[in-house]
């Protein structure tokens, strides 16, 4: 009977031993696989946003009110439309989307029913010659609405119902998620910014334009924060009477997800790392006390310590191997499963990575022979005279 | 044939040192039947284990034939434990997993002698176990359980058998099997070494030396 039979007869033999050994090593290689992969993920997301996206800035008129913008939402004084073309029109830089818009407080009603709402004329996207893209704002027809969540919601809208605004009534075509986000995008009416501007009395107006993914030529020492001060001199080179600021919102919110699954992985997943090892390490020590008659009989018939070693440390690579592949596939169909859940930025990029598997099969079967080094040098050391008059 | 020169062993404990032997010479023939008696602690267990090279004396030396069994490598020591030495124990310490012939057949798995599972066979079939090859030991009353024990002792075709008190478990009708099992190998010219407390083996013994306090008893 070979050495790899005995282990296995005596892997059936014990079966709960075992059974809680493999567990022990799923537990750590699903959580490693579940946090690696959801930290990929995030990473690749985080970098195909950063990638070739620049900077987000956020253009106002000079003499808004900070205070009143963050307060409102928007700001009662406007800007030429025409600036957009002013910014495209830059060599000194380069902008992938253009997005104007014009808002105001108005009060709309519909099914005897009346709210406060963000009225925002939304310009048709502008975006620079050569570069098609998706437009990052779903365009609006005039005579036409798309309501937020909670106007939606509190006047009983949906698509199809008539809405009144300003005296006038519209169309509504799209009833929006409910985002919860802190720029009011729930209590908002988005609409076609040529109607915004004719009943506002604001012809040719607008009193935000977003520049979305704003680059400029940089030198390879220059910062994040050098660059964006020169980005944001260039544009108030061209237009003296605005004011500029970074829009950093989603690209902080990734930062933010990302250091979050770092930390993740470098304080916890060692922690469960340990738990395992100690966990399979009891096991492995409980398996060599029951075993010691077994081994003390092992020696009488004239087996030496490296043959005995060896059955020890074949079930730990067993253990390894299963635990590596049960583990990668539980973690992975963990994270497919819930990691959208937890993660919700990072949903769409989450998928399972195959790279991790042939190094969690390496990996596993060491950490498992690691954990049971102590009690298999128990059981090479012990006096097999000592335990067979014990026995 | 075997030659214990002046051994002591001692077992350091929590309490103080624990003086098993004192000073044990003695000299065990080739082919003979020998008989150590002595109560619970007067370190006739120990003494076997010192002659069956598995447990190293704090003094003295053991030899067999020319060979001084404890100047030799743990490896080397061990290969002669499987081509000499046979063990029988009180507790027949069967490997629980593996089956009355697996368990037979471990005893050869480790070099000892080139055999083939045929004999095997035939010895368990001799020691009346024929119908129990797939059986494990769980599954075997006390007594198949030391005829299994015995039959792995001699499968190796060992010089020496070392027999713990072979027969501490055992009824009276399966007890007399197992000496007369020692007997024929006794009779077929190996030489038999019993360790027990009572007088079971006394009737097959060449000499029987009894154990007080870690000291042989001539008597």
């Amino acid at each position: 009977m070979s050495t790899f039979r005995q282990v296995l007869k005596e892997i059936a033999h014990r079966k709960w031993n075992f059974l809680l050994s493999v567990i022990a090593v799923i537990t750590a290689v699903a959580f490693f696989v579940a946090s690696l992969t959801m930290g990929k993920a995030s990473e690749r997301e985080t970098s195909k946003i950063m990638l070739g996206a620049g900077f987000n800035l956020r253009i106002l008129p000079r003499d808004t009110d900070m205070y009143e913008f963050w307060i409102h939402h928007f700001t009662p004084h406007t800007m030429p439309e025409s600036y957009c073309d002013k910014i495209l029109s830059n060599p000194n830089f380069t902008v992938n989307h253009i997005l104007a818009t014009l808002t105001w407080e108005v009060e709309v009603r519909a099914n005897d029913k009346q709210a406060k709402a963000l009225w925002t004329g939304i310009a048709p996207e502008r975006i620079p010659p050569g570069k098609p893209k998706k437009p990052l704002q779903p365009p609006v027809k005039k005579g036409q609405v798309h309501l937020g969540y909670h106007i939606a919601r509190d006047l009983q809208l949906k698509k199809g119902d008539s809405i009144t605004i300003e005296g006038e009534n519209f169309e509504v075509v799209k009833c929006l998620q409910e985002t919860n986000n802190p720029e009011g995008d729930d209590i908002r009416v988005y609409a076609n910014l040529a109607d915004v501007q004719r009943l506002l009395k604001f012809p040719e107006q607008v009193n935000e334009i977003k520049a979305i993914d704003c680059l400029c030529q940089t030198s390879v020492n220059e910062t994040q924060e050098q660059t964006l001060e020169r980005l944001r001199r260039e544009i108030l080179n061209v237009l003296p009477d605005v004011k500029v600021f970074h829009w950093k919102q989603i690209a902080q919110m990734r930062h933010e997800q990302r250091l979050l699954m770092r930390r993740l992985v470098a304080i916890i997943a060692p922690a469960v790392a340990v738990v395992c090892l100690i966990w399979i390490g009891v096991l492995a020590f409980l398996n060599v006390r029951e075993r010691r008659a077994e081994i003390g009989v092992m020696r009488a018939l004239g087996y030496g310590s490296g043959r005995i070693a060896i059955l020890f440390v074949v079930k730990a690579f067993i253990i390894g191997l299963l635990g590596a592949a049960a583990g990668f596939f539980l973690g992975t169909l963990f994270t497919l499963q819930y990691g959208e859940e937890v993660f919700k930025i990072t949903a769409q990029a989450i998928k399972p990575w195959y790279a991790l598997l042939p190094g969690v099969v390496v990996l596993a079967p060491i950490f498992a022979a690691l954990a049971s080094f102590i009690p298999t040098m128990i059981a090479v050391t012990q006096d097999p005279a000592q335990t067979l008059r014990q026995e | 044939m075997l030659h214990a020169e002046h051994i002591s062993k001692i077992f350091p404990t929590r309490r103080g040192p624990v003086q098993a032997l004192d000073d044990v010479d003695l000299k065990i023939d080739k082919g003979e039947f020998l008989v150590f008696r002595g109560a619970s602690g007067s370190g006739k267990t120990t003494l076997l284990m010192i002659l069956g090279a598995m447990q190293h004396p704090t003094k003295g030396k053991v030899f067999a034939g020319d060979v001084d069994m404890y100047a030799l490598g743990p490896a080397d020591r061990a290969r002669f434990r499987a081509e000499n030495i046979g063990f029988v124990f009180q507790m027949f310490h069967l490997v629980p997993y593996l089956t009355v012939l697996e368990n037979v057949m471990l005893a050869l798995k480790n070099g000892s002698r080139e055999t083939t599972g045929e004999e095997a066979l035939q010895l368990l079939e001799r020691l009346h176990l024929a119908d129990r090859l797939d059986h494990k030991p769980a599954d075997l009353s006390t007594g198949q359980r030391q005829r299994a024990a015995i039959a792995r002792a001699l499968i190796t075709q060992p010089k020496v058998i070392l027999a713990d008190e072979p027969t501490g478990n055992l009824d009276p009708e399966n007890a007399a099997d197992v000496m007369a099992y020692l007997h024929e190998f006794h009779q077929n010219g190996g030489t038999v070494i019993v360790v027990t407390h009572t007088a079971v083996a006394d009737q097959y013994a060449d000499r029987i030396i009894h154990l007080s306090n870690g000291r042989l008893e001539y008597r």
